[in-house]
């Protein structure tokens, strides 16, 4: 695998208007990854992908694709590139075949009997081969995003921008998207794929990046993002031996403690805000103020909550 | 086979709906073809040689309809629909070469159109065998007709590439074409003969006493020798060659514009140099086409509205313009180019988003100056050199009109050239520095302020009562779009006006437009002063790049 990162994005910047849609962004992506980009809608994700797929100009910055400059040398890398957008669209006059075999076409992929080798080959990927006959315009929503990726890979692209493409897929077919995108990065590809939905992307990514208000915000392993971002919240519950009111009374005075419930159990549920050794020294004053602590059970917050309480910590700042 | 032709041979050419349009075109031509052929032996009494031509020209009508108006359409609603479904993207990322794309598109959105077209070739075929029309005629004819329809198709194809609504796409490309066979051939009867060939017109004219039956044919054979044949300066021409001539000015500039869209979606439809060499060969062109016709009669309106309104010839020796059509000339000539000038300028000037990108891309690059010809350079030396070109044109057009054998032992007055220059370039550097220096908004107000709203509320004061010609005279004077009647008018020893009228012209004129310099003067410092701005904050206060040689000598 070749030293040049996959991907090089340095101070990008991407304008509409007053509006900053991506704000000094850097990133860099090694190749062979799959490497996710999570925000929530607005966060900048489609524009950096549309200056990435060479389809925009940004405001400014600078864009290198397996070393190619895109904003100098758009045509070479727009043939190591394969882009799908959000919602990919699909002509509504041709068949699935017909729509494959344009652009394979469009691609110089060969003469009719190769072209059509290579669609099959695409169609088999995406699991779309009983649908080859059918007119694009009735495919399923799922269907189509497969096709669509279908179209995307035709060209054996070295770097796969996906903009949400588990959008609109059923658990079925998103594990199918999983497992070909994880195919195509161990052939050596490398896929920049987006969601808003964390979790989502925590599953087929080997990396994350953050994003929100054209910013990255974290980046790393799913579990790094998780640390970074939302280590310090978590919910604990507590089962105490005993009457817990005197628990509930202490819990209370404690600055990193919040929303103190009392479970149908009697067990005692709260936010706390702190990292592991917070927490180890929150149950050590426990029991030496003498409360009789049965059980701990602890609950990270998920992706979605933390992806959501960084949007809104953003939004009102 | 070019990929993007193949696709819409695909989709376009499919049994089903290529059968309903071939068997609707097989029965239209097949009912033109033997009702004509049937009326010309039966009800007119014609020789079967006759009546089998008289077929040719509904046929070639017909094939009209379909290529141009349906064809046209098409290709405009097509590409439109590419970009609203969003596939368009697909095809910006493919490797084709952008010329490529070009050409997939013009021919492939209008495939079924050019099927519908070869399937009445058989009818027309037959008309030219049996009607023994001189094939060379019909080369002629049909090279044209295939001319213009890649013109009009590539009219589609910008107006699809441009306009982001489909419906408003197909309406304008629509409307082009119905303006370049109604509207635009009485503008050509103003001096301005070079818009007729656009169109087929010119051609079918020519040929036409062979396209019907021989009588007739030989009757218009006569009259047409009164017509003179089209001159470039001194070089003649038959009419097809030089309408292929004239639109391929166009269809090679329509090509460049999508072209560059092709290349980089940003891309301003023109760059800078074609955009003033195209307005200078434009320029060319007209002046090239209509100066030999000068003296001979047929640039006056009066003489070519005669021509085609009475159909008379025989008083064309006692003929002589009247003065007032030597004015109105100049002042659609002045117009136009005007109206050309501002559609140039505001393909070619930069946006502010587009020149902050333009620096820092200098910046990024380590260069020093953007590129004078770059999309991100300020238009105004261009403009400047459109507008010295429009004023050349528009002087020598209005020169030889009025020193013409028609009105002897008048001279262009000096003054004149003054008077078209200040009108020019206040119209039209004003224009660039507003559409470069603000924004849409200001333009847009600015426009229907000062463009048309003196226009019509001095329209309604002068139809008010008597004596209310002069102030609202004045009102109108204030839109640019009236200045170069005003310079005329103000200038020209053939202006003849009441004499409340002949004072108040010339003194709105010289005032409207004294404050209209006044006014580009300073949006044009005002632009210098924030291109200067921009530079500095993204070069980090280093030199002024492309603007003024004063400047940079400070």
């Amino acid at each position: 695998m070749s030293d040049t990162p996959a991907i090089e994005i340095e101070d990008l910047r991407v304008d509409y208007g007053d509006f900053i849609a991506v704000d000094d962004l850097s990133l860099t992506v090694p190749s062979g990854e799959v490497f996710g980009l999570v925000g929530p809608n607005g966060a900048g994700k489609t524009s950096t992908f549309r200056v990435l797929a060479t389809l925009i100009e940004p405001t400014y910055g600078g864009v290198r694709i397996n070393g190619i400059d895109i904003l100098e040398q758009r045509e070479a890398a727009r043939e190591i590139l394969g882009y799908m957008p959000d919602l990919a669209p699909v002509p509504t006059d041709l068949r699935a075949w017909e729509f494959l075999d344009f652009y394979a076409d469009s691609h110089a992929l060969g003469n009719a009997a190769a072209r059509k080798r290579r669609v099959d080959e695409c169609l088999d990927i995406v699991n779309l081969q009983e649908k080859r006959n059918s007119w694009c315009r009735q495919l399923s929503r799922g269907q189509t995003q497969r096709l669509v990726l279908a179209k995307t890979l035709l060209h054996r692209p070295r770097v796969l921008i996906l903009d949400e493409p588990a959008s609109g897929l059923d658990p079925l077919s998103r594990r199918e998207l999983r497992h070909a995108l994880q195919a195509l990065a161990a052939d050596g590809a490398t896929v920049l794929v987006s969601s808003h939905i964390l979790s989502e992307l925590a599953e087929m990514c080997s990396s994350l990046c953050v994003v929100n208000q054209g910013k990255i915000l974290a980046s790393g392993s799913a579990e790094e993002i998780r640390d970074k971002l939302g280590g310090a919240d978590r919910t604990l519950t507590l089962t105490i031996q005993g009457d817990s009111l005197e628990a509930i009374d202490w819990l209370g005075r404690q600055s990193n403690v919040s929303d103190l419930t009392t479970l149908p159990d009697a067990s005692i549920a709260f936010r706390f805000r702190g990292d592991d050794d917070a927490q180890a020294n929150l149950v050590a004053e426990m029991v030496s103020s003498h409360i009789r602590l049965r059980a701990l059970e602890e609950k990270k917050s998920s992706f979605e909550e933390i992806l959501v309480e960084v949007a809104e910590a953003n939004r009102t700042q | 086979m070019n990929p993007i032709f193949r696709r819409y041979c695909r989709s376009r050419l499919r049994p089903t709906g290529l059968g309903v349009s071939l068997l609707i075109t097989l029965i239209l031509a097949g009912f033109i073809f033997f009702l004509s052929r049937t009326i010309g032996i039966h009800q007119i009494g014609l020789e079967v040689l006759d009546a089998e031509r008289i077929a040719f020209i509904p046929l070639l009508i017909l094939q009209g309809i379909i290529l141009f108006l349906l064809g046209t359409g098409q290709v405009a609603g097509g590409m439109t629909a590419e970009s609203d479904e969003g596939v368009i993207e697909y095809q910006r990322l493919s490797p084709m070469r952008p010329l490529s794309k070009v050409i997939g598109y013009l021919f492939g959105l209008p495939v079924r159109e050019y099927a519908m077209v070869f399937a009445t070739l058989p009818f027309t075929a037959w008309a030219v065998w049996r009607g023994e029309i001189p094939v060379g005629a019909v080369f002629q004819l049909y090279a044209v007709f295939f001319t213009s329809a890649i013109l009009y198709h590539l009219t589609g194809l910008v107006a699809g590439t441009v306009v982001k609504n489909k419906r408003w796409a197909f309406l304008i490309s629509m409307g082009v074409i119905f303006l370049l066979y109604t509207v635009i051939p009485q503008i050509a009867a103003f001096g301005m003969p070079y818009f007729k060939y656009l169109t087929l017109w010119p051609t079918i004219e020519e040929h036409l006493p062979k396209f019907i039956a021989r009588d007739t044919g030989a009757a218009l054979d006569v009259a047409k020798s009164f017509l003179d044949q089209p001159r470039f300066f001194n070089l003649s021409f038959p009419e097809a060659v030089f309408s292929i001539i004239s639109q391929s000015v166009l269809i090679i500039t329509f090509i460049m514009m999508l072209w560059r869209r092709w290349r980089r979606a940003e891309s301003h439809l023109l760059g800078k140099a074609w955009a003033l060499g195209l307005y200078a060969w434009i320029q060319v062109l007209i002046l090239g086409n209509v100066l030999p016709l000068i003296d001979a009669g047929f640039a006056f309106p009066s003489r070519e509205m005669s021509r085609r309104f009475r159909g008379s010839f025989s008083n064309w020796e006692s003929w002589e313009p009247e003065a007032s059509e030597a004015l109105a000339m100049s002042a659609i000539y002045g117009l136009f180019s005007l109206l050309l000038l501002w559609t140039l300028t505001l393909m070619v000037t930069p946006s502010k988003d587009g020149q902050l990108r333009g620096w820092r891309r200098v910046r990024k690059l380590g260069e020093k100056r953007l590129s004078a010809t770059s999309d991100a350079a300020t238009a105004f030396p261009w403009v400047a050199g459109m507008a010295t070109a429009g004023v050349a044109g528009w002087f020598l057009f209005t020169r030889a009109v009025i020193e013409s054998r028609w009105y002897p032992g008048m001279e262009m007055p000096g003054i004149a050239l003054g008077s078209f220059t200040l009108a020019f370039f206040a119209a039209g550097l004003g224009f660039h520095a507003l559409i470069e220096g603000q924004k849409g908004r200001t333009v847009g107000l600015t426009a229907i302020f000062l463009g048309i709203v003196p226009l019509l509320v001095g329209a309604i004061i002068a139809v008010s009562g008597d004596g209310l010609a002069a102030p609202a005279a004045w009102l109108i004077g204030i839109t640019p779009l009236s200045s170069t009647f005003y310079a005329a008018s103000a200038t020209l020893p053939v202006a003849d006006f009441p004499i409340d009228m002949a004072r108040a012209l010339p003194r709105a004129f010289w005032f409207w437009q004294g404050i209209g310099a006044l006014v580009a003067i300073t949006l044009v410092v005002k632009l210098r002063q924030s291109r200067k701005a921009i530079a500095k904050s993204t070069l980090g206060g280093s030199a002024l790049v492309e603007v003024p040689e004063e400047e940079t000598s400070r």
